[in-house]
């Protein structure tokens, strides 16, 4: 196919489908949530059979949802392109996490590019000055109250080359909210590695603090990232859906990031340091996995929506 | 292509001490759905009565109209339901003198 000039056109914009991404050489793959779950399932802690074992902050991660986005006011909203998205939903509870993940190991390394449109929402709740709201402030017919009770999301990948000192998760969070319902929409990245079960029971990680973080060994582990402050359109009422676009590059040869990108704003991430383990972990051999997760603070449900996923590589 | 299928695990060993619902969870492409139930442990003596409900928006909830079944005793129980609304949850109701479940719950769905 060429364009009207007679210059090639790449196959990615050649496809409508692909054409709103920017992708490496490779698809890996292109993950359109109208075909399925395409591989993306709830994460559980590690365990040998007895559900007992899985430690308290990984037992209830929230199985996806395929969603057609319907709202009490309007019904359907579709997705961005079709009708559903994947959707992941916390509880109606404080510090509630959903985090989905798609398994793979790699075949080579290199750089490698998640893409993807998403939307944040907290539900719908009935109440005219919801929890997180001062009677001060309002309603003023613009700013949506749930806003204020969207918590977070956060992308992140499981990485690890056939050297079991060589695990890593590269973490890129957007915080919406503060625990006690400030604004605070900033792109942070943790300054810790993520606790694991083997860390767990080694005695390694503090499990007394309520606001315990699934990413990082303390709550507070979080910088923001370079020109990471950015307001994301949440559009006025619980029940209208922005797809946004995130594009995030890392490179696992190096296990350094590389660059972040919502909507126009791309953040340089190679200054961003990437935590690393101590402990040895085996069986990870070729590891290349992939989160996206949702929390919310305020005990309202929040959830994310990916209309769709690409993720390419250059090898 | 063939039809697509998920299975959710709408409580993977949950404790619970009183009546309670499932989260909602949206089955709108699927055409059937089936429920299964096991109550793992439990404490004081009766069943843990399970009653399917539907919604239009995830927020507000009636019952679909399948008789309830109630689960005790580590047996699995399960409720087939077909031709409903987008969204999907059990109502479950602690029987007689039951004081606290630890429950799996699963739903099945398919195109």
């Amino acid at each position: 196919m060429g364009s009207a000039d007679g210059a090639a056109v790449p196959a990615a914009a050649a496809d409508t489908r692909l054409s709103k991404y920017n992708p490496l050489s490779r698809i890996l793959f292109f993950d359109d949530f109208d075909a399925g779950m395409n591989g993306w399932c709830e994460l559980v802690g590690n365990h040998t059979g007895d559900l007992r074992q899985i430690r308290e902050i990984a037992r209830d991660f929230r199985p996806p949802q395929l969603s057609s986005c319907t709202f009490f006011d309007i019904g359907t909203h579709g997705s961005l392109s079709g009708t559903y998205s994947l959707k992941l939903a916390t509880r109606a509870e404080p510090n509630s996490l959903a985090v989905a993940i798609k398994r793979l190991t790699s075949a080579g390394l290199g750089l490698v590019q998640f893409e993807t449109y998403f939307s944040i929402k907290a539900e719908q709740v009935f109440r005219s000055r919801p929890r997180g709201v001062s009677p001060e402030r309002g309603w003023d017919g613009n700013l949506a109250p749930s806003e204020l009770q969207f918590g977070e999301i956060t992308f992140s990948n499981d990485i690890c080359s056939s050297d079991p000192r060589s695990r890593c998760h590269g973490v890129v969070r957007y915080r919406n909210t503060d625990p006690a319902g400030n604004l605070v929409q900033q792109w942070m990245h943790p300054t810790s590695a993520e606790p694991t079960t083997k860390m767990e029971r080694q005695g390694l990680v503090d499990l007394a603090d309520p606001r315990i973080d699934f990413f990082s060994a303390r709550p507070e582990d979080w910088r923001t990232l370079p020109d990471g402050g950015q307001t994301l359109c949440f559009n006025e009422t619980a029940t209208k859906v922005n797809w946004h676009y995130a594009r995030w590059l890392f490179d696992t040869r190096t296990s350094r990031n590389v660059e972040f990108q919502c909507n126009d704003r791309v953040m340089d991430l190679r200054g961003v340091p990437v935590p690393v383990y101590d402990e040895e972990y085996r069986g990870l051999a070729n590891l290349l996995n992939f989160y996206v997760a949702v929390r919310t603070h305020s005990g309202v449900r929040n959830f994310l929506h990916l209309d769709s996923v690409v993720v390419s590589v250059d090898w | 292509m063939l039809r697509r299928s998920f299975t959710a695990v709408l409580e993977k060993g949950s404790t619970f001490r009183g009546d309670f619902e499932t989260e909602p969870y949206e089955a709108g492409w699927a055409r059937e759905a089936r429920w299964f139930v096991r109550v793992l442990d439990s404490r004081g003596r009766g069943a843990l009565r399970v009653t399917p409900e539907i919604s239009p928006d995830g927020l507000h909830w009636c019952e679909e109209g399948t008789a309830a079944v109630e689960a005790e005793g580590g047996e699995m129980v399960s409720l087939a339901l077909g031709n409903f609304g987008s969204w999907l949850r059990l109502r479950c109701a602690m029987g007689g003198s039951l004081r606290e479940v630890r429950v799996l719950i699963y739903l099945a769905l398919k195109e």
